[in-house]
C-alpha cells in the first residue's frame, strides 16, 4: 500500500474531535518520527503556530524527532524493572538504538520493551516475547469482588462473552427503569469515589456535570495510568474492556454527555487495539453511537493515545493534551465539572471507577458499600510489585490489612528476606516501614502517617535494598516528569535528585537534612499540582524511616 | 434584551479581610489585584499585569483561612468573606526558599539595567529576601542561544527562570506566537520555531519579550552596547516619532548620548507596547550623516546649507511655478503616516485651499 500523503493524513483527522494527538501519531507511525515537514503540515491543518506545536511535541517523551525513532526499542527502567534486569537489558539493546522509558505499567511481568506498536517482555535480549497482560489470580481470600468479579470469565473481553456474563444489563436497567438523577443518586449512595487517587465522590461529580450549564458535555476516561507501580487499569482494559465502556455510557446517561474520550497512555499499544475493536463492536450492536438500546441516548466514544507524559494523568494536563494544547496543568478553580474539555462541563473518571459502575447499578448501592470492611465502603484494586513472591493485581475491601495482603495473599517476601519498606500510591505516597506496615488499606489509617492510598500501587522493597538508591530512582522519575510550569517542582525535583545521588554540593549531614526539608516543605506548600506536592513524600519518609541509611549516604561522599 | 440589561448591571462590590483589615473589592478581582491595590507588595516573577495570570513562580502565594495549602494569589479570585494573610512567617520562608532555588539555577543574578524594562525585578526580590545564601547548589538550567544572529535581542537563557512571560507577551499582546517552550521540567527552554534563530521565525523583533523579562535573560542588544559607557542611565519621557499612534517611550541616555528606548507601561496609546522601529531604530538621532540644516541645490548643481526661512520660500516658489505652468492638478500631496491627526488635517487643508485640488492622500493608505 502506498504511504499516506501529508494531505491524506491531515484531511482524515482535522475535523475529528480532539484531532492533534491522532494526527501526530499518524505521522509518527508513517515515518517513525516527527520531522519539520510533518509538523508544518499539522500546523497548517490545525492552525497551531509552529513554535507552539514544536514545544508541545517535545513535551512528550515518546514522540521521536529523528530516525530510527519509533522502531528503536524503548526499555522500561522504572523503579521495579531496574531491580529486575531493566538496566542490563537496556544496556544490551543500546546498539539497536534503545532508549529508556519510565515505568511502563508491567511490574507484574517484566521487563516491558516497546518496539513500534509491539509490547514485548523479557529480561534478556534473546528472551523478549509477546505475552498478554497477566490475568489477576482468583481472590486469595475468597472475598467477594466488584471490579474483578467477572473478569476471569472466559471470553469476557469480547462483546458476546461480556453480554453472556451479565454485561450491559446495567445499561439496559438504567435506560429502561432509571432517570439520570436516580442513576447519579445510586452512585452517590454507593460512596464510590475516584479510584485514580484523588478520591472525589463519583456521584457528586456526575451530578455537578449534569447540572452545569454548557453543551456538549463530555465524559473522559483517564486511562493514562502513569503512576509507577500501577498496572490495574491495563488489566481491566485488556480483559474486561466493555465494563469500562459500559461505565462510561452510564456516565453519559447520568450527565447528558453525548461525547466521550478514553485518554490512554502510550505504553499500552495493544490496549489501544483492544479498545478500538470493543468500541467498534459496541457501535455495531447499538451500544454506542446514536439511539443506544433504542432509548434515544447518544454517546460517541473515541480513544486518544497519549505520547508519554506522566503529568497527562493530572486532569487539567489531560484536558489540555486532548485539546491539542501544551499539557501544563490548569489553574483551579474552575474545575473540569464546569470547565473541562473545550471549557464544557466534563466528568474525568479513572478506569477502575468506571468499571465499578455497571456492577453497582446492577447490584445496588448497599451491596457495594457492604463490600468494604467496617465503615469503609467498597473495594480497591491494589497493584502489588517488587520484592514479593506473587506480584499482581488484587481486589481488596477497603480497610483490609496490608500485612495479610503481603504475607498471605501475595506469599510474603522472597526466601530468606524480610520486607524493609513499601511504597503507597505507586510512588506518590512515599514509603512506609517498620511498625507502620501494620496498617489497614484505607486513607483513614494511612493519611495520618503522611501518606495516602492513591491509585493503589504498592511496591515492596526487601532488606537487601539501599533505600536511598530507591528514593533516588523515585525522585528521578518525578524530575523527569515535572512539566516545568511551576518553580518549586521544576527546580525542587532536580535538587532533590541531586541530593539523593550524591551530586550537587558536598553537604554536611545537618545541611543536607535542612536543605532537603526546606525544599520539600516549600514544594508541598506551593506547587501548582499534585506532582510537586507529592514528590517530597519520598524524601520525608526516607528521612523518617531510614535516618541511618541517609547518614551513611552522606558519609560515603 | 434581558442579557443586555444584565451586562449593564454594575459589578458587585464584596468584602474580605486582608491582613486583618476589612477591605472591599469588585467581584472578579484576584486576590493579587486586591492586595496590590492595598500596597501589600506581594512578590512575583511571572506576573505582568498586561497578561493573563499564569501561576508559575508561586512567590505570590498567600494564606486563605479554611484552605489547607497556600494559594497563588494571582490566579485565585477573591471571594466574599475571604480571610487572607499575605505575609505570614511561613509564607515568607517559602518565598525565600523559592528565590534561593531560582538563584541556584542561574548563571547570575545581577544584570545591567540596560538589559530591559523589567530586568531588575529578580535581583531586587533576591536582595529583599536575602536569598544570596548559596544554598541548594546544583546543576544550572538553561541552554543559552547567544549566537542567534540578530542585532536586537540577546538570548542568554542561562539566566532564564522559565516564567514564560516572553512566550505569553508574544502570543497575548503581539499575536506573533514566534516563541514557545520546549521540553519539560528542569530542561525547559524557550525556543523559536524548530529551535532555530529568531529571524527564521514569526518574530517581528518588537522587543516586547525583552522588556518583560524579569532577569535579563532576554536583553536589549542595542542598549547593552553602552553598558560600559560612563554615567548614570537617565530616562526621558517622549513620544515615538515614527507613526501616528503616538506610543509613549522612555529614552535612555548616558550623558549626552541616547543609548536605548523603553516602552512606557503607562503610555496611554501603547500601554507598554512598541514595534521594531520605536524600540530599536533610534541610531539616526546621533548619526553623523544626519542633516542638521536644510539644503538647497543651487545653480552649480550642488547642495548648499541654508536657513529654514530661505528653504521654505524656495520650496513655495517651486510649487507656485509648477501650478502656474501646469494648472492646479499638477500638485499632489501625500501626508506621512507618522503625522498625527492635526498635521494630517493641516496637510489636506494646505493642498485643497492653496492649490485648489483634491489630489491629497496619506501614505498609510498606499
Amino acid at each position: 500500500m502506498a504511504q499516506a500523503t501529508n494531505k491524506a493524513i491531515t484531511e482524515q483527522w482535522k475535523d475529528e474531535p480532539a484531532p492533534l494527538l491522532p494526527m501526530l501519531h499518524a505521522f509518527h507511525n508513517r515515518d517513525g518520527y516527527l520531522n519539520e515537514e510533518s509538523i508544518t503540515a499539522v500546523s497548517d491543518a490545525l492552525k497551531i503556530p509552529i513554535a507552539e506545536l514544536w514545544g508541545t511535541v517535545t513535551f512528550y517523551h515518546h514522540f521521536s524527532r529523528e530516525a530510527p525513532g519509533k522502531s528503536a526499542p524503548r526499555v522500561c527502567t522504572g523503579n521495579i524493572c531496574c531491580l529486575n534486569g531493566g538496566n542490563e537489558l537496556y544496556e544490551s539493546l543500546k546498539s539497536e538504538g534503545a532508549t529508556e522509558m519510565p515505568c511502563a505499567g508491567r511490574c507484574d511481568d517484566m521487563v516491558p520493551v516497546i518496539i513500534d506498536d509491539k509490547a514485548l517482555v523479557g529480561t534478556t535480549k534473546e528472551s523478549l516475547v509477546h505475552r498478554a497482560t497477566p490475568m489477576p489470580v482468583p481472590n486469595p481470600g475468597g472475598i467477594e469482588e466488584c471490579v474483578f468479579a467477572s473478569i476471569r470469565e472466559p471470553g469476557r473481553s469480547t462483546l458476546e462473552g461480556y453480554r453472556r456474563t451479565g454485561g450491559y444489563s446495567a445499561l439496559e436497567k438504567a435506560v429502561t427503569t432509571m432517570t439520570p438523577e436516580s442513576l447519579f443518586e445510586v452512585i452517590a449512595d454507593s460512596k464510590l469515589a475516584g479510584r485514580g487517587g484523588a478520591g472525589f465522590p463519583t456521584g457528586l461529580k456526575w451530578k455537578a456535570v449534569a447540572e452545569a450549564p454548557g453543551d456538549p458535555k463530555c465524559i473522559v476516561c483517564n486511562a493514562d495510568e502513569g503512576e509507577p507501580g500501577c498496572f490495574k487499569d491495563r488489566t481491566i482494559m485488556d480483559h474486561d474492556p466493555f465494563a469500562m465502556i459500559e461505565g462510561m455510557t452510564l456516565a453519559a446517561f447520568a450527565t447528558g454527555a453525548p461525547l466521550g474520550f478514553i485518554y490512554l497512555r502510550y505504553e499500552y499499544p495493544e490496549t489501544e487495539a483492544i479498545l478500538e475493536n470493543a468500541i467498534e463492536d459496541a457501535r455495531a450492536n447499538g451500544l454506542l453511537g446514536e439511539n443506544i438500546l433504542g432509548s434515544g441516548l447518544t454517546f460517541n466514544l473515541y480513544v486518544r493515545r497519549g505520547a508519554g507524559a506522566y503529568i497527562c494523568g493530572e486532569e487539567g494536563s489531560l484536558l489540555n493534551s486532548l485539546e491539542g494544547k501544551h499539557p501544563f496543568p490548569r489553574n483551579k478553580p474552575p474545575f473540569p465539572v464546569t470547565h473541562g474539555y473545550n471549557d464544557k462541563p466534563t466528568a474525568v473518571n479513572n478506569v477502575e471507577t468506571l468499571a465499578s459502575v455497571p456492577h453497582i447499578v446492577e447490584k445496588g448501592a448497599e451491596w457495594y458499600r457492604s463490600l468494604g470492611l467496617g465503615d469503609h465502603p467498597g473495594t480497591k484494586l491494589i497493584s502489588l510489585s517488587g520484592d514479593i513472591k506473587r506480584p499482581g493485581n488484587y481486589e481488596v475491601p477497603f480497610g483490609f490489612s496490608l500485612q495479610t495482603l503481603l504475607n498471605e495473599w501475595a506469599g510474603g517476601p522472597k526466601e530468606g528476606r524480610t520486607i524493609q519498606a513499601v511504597t503507597m500510591a505507586g510512588l506518590s505516597g512515599g514509603f512506609l516501614a517498620g511498625d507502620d506496615l501494620d496498617i489497614t488499606l484505607d486513607d483513614g489509617c494511612i493519611k495520618p502517617l503522611g501518606s495516602f492510598l492513591g491509585a493503589g500501587g504498592i511496591m515492596v522493597f526487601d532488606d537487601s535494598r539501599d533505600m536511598v538508591e530507591i528514593a533516588h530512582g523515585a525522585m528521578e522519575f518525578f524530575a523527569h516528569e515535572s512539566c516545568g510550569k511551576c518553580f518549586p517542582c521544576r527546580i525542587g525535583t532536580q535538587r532533590m535528585t541531586e541530593r539523593l545521588n550524591g551530586a550537587g554540593s558536598a553537604l554536611e549531614l545537618s545541611d543536607w537534612l535542612t536543605e532537603v526539608q526546606d525544599i520539600g516543605s516549600t514544594m508541598k506548600a506551593t506547587s501548582a499540582c499534585g506532582l510537586g506536592m507529592a514528590a517530597p513524600n519520598v524524601t520525608d519518609s526516607l528521612m523518617k524511616y531510614f535516618p541511618e541509611q541517609v547518614e551513611s549516604h552522606i558519609a560515603k561522599k | 434584551m434581558t442579557e443586555f440589561r444584565e451586562d449593564l448591571n454594575p459589578p458587585r462590590v464584596c468584602n474580605m479581610t486582608l491582613d486583618g483589615d476589612a477591605v472591599k473589592f469588585t467581584e472578579g478581582e484576584t486576590i493579587y489585584e486586591v492586595a496590590e491595590r492595598h500596597r501589600k507588595e506581594v512578590p512575583t516573577l511571572c506576573y505582568d499585569d498586561r497578561l493573563e495570570a499564569f501561576g508559575a513562580c508561586r512567590l505570590c502565594v498567600v494564606e486563605v483561612e479554611g484552605v489547607r495549602n497556600p494559594v497563588a494569589s494571582c490566579t485565585t479570585k477573591a471571594n466574599e468573606g475571604m480571610v487572607v494573610k499575605t505575609k505570614t512567617d511561613s509564607i515568607e520562608k517559602h518565598r525565600k526558599t523559592l528565590l534561593e532555588l531560582v538563584v541556584s539555577e542561574n548563571k547570575s543574578v545581577d544584570v545591567d539595567e540596560l538589559s530591559g524594562y523589567a530586568s531588575q525585578e529578580f535581583a531586587t526580590l533576591v536582595d529583599k529576601y536575602r536569598a544570596r545564601s548559596g544554598r541548594f547548589l546544583g546543576k544550572k538550567s538553561g541552554t543559552s542561544n547567544t549566537k542567534d544572529k540578530n542585532p536586537f535581542i540577546l538570548r542568554d537563557y542561562d539566566n532564564c527562570i522559565s516564567c514564560y512571560r516572553c512566550v505569553r507577551v508574544c502570543a497575548e499582546q503581539e499575536g506573533d506566537y514566534a516563541i514557545n517552550v520546549m521540553n519539560r521540567g528542569f530542561h525547559t527552554q524557550i525556543i523559536a520555531e524548530f529551535n532555530k534563530d529568531l529571524r527564521d521565525s514569526n518574530c517581528t523583533f518588537c522587543g516586547q519579550c525583552v522588556q518583560t523579562c524579569p532577569t535579563g535573560a532576554l536583553g536589549d542588544k542595542k542598549a547593552l552596547r553602552d553598558a560600559d559607557t560612563e554615567g548614570e542611565v537617565k530616562k526621558t519621557r517622549s513620544i515615538c516619532p515614527y507613526c501616528g499612534v503616538g506610543c509613549s517611550v522612555d529614552l535612555l541616555s548616558k550623558g549626552d548620548k541616547i543609548v536605548g528606548v523603553q516602552p512606557a507601561m503607562d503610555g496611554p496609546a501603547n500601554e507598554g507596547a512598541l514595534c521594531i522601529k520605536g524600540q530599536y531604530a533610534f541610531d539616526f538621532i546621533q548619526n553623523a550623516d544626519r542633516l542638521s540644516k536644510p539644503l538647497i541645490r543651487r545653480e552649480d548643481g550642488e547642495l548648499h546649507e541654508c536657513e529654514w526661512d530661505e528653504a521654505l520660500d524656495f520650496a513655495a516658489a517651486g510649487f507656485q511655478k509648477v501650478r502656474d505652468k501646469f494648472g492646479r492638478h499638477s500638485v499632489y500631496g501625500i501626508a506621512s503616516g507618522r503625522a498625527p491627526h492635526e498635521a494630517a488635517y493641516t496637510m489636506q487643508k494646505y493642498i485643497r485651499a492653496s492649490y485648489g485640488t483634491n489630489y491629497i492622500d496619506n501614505c498609510s493608505r498606499a
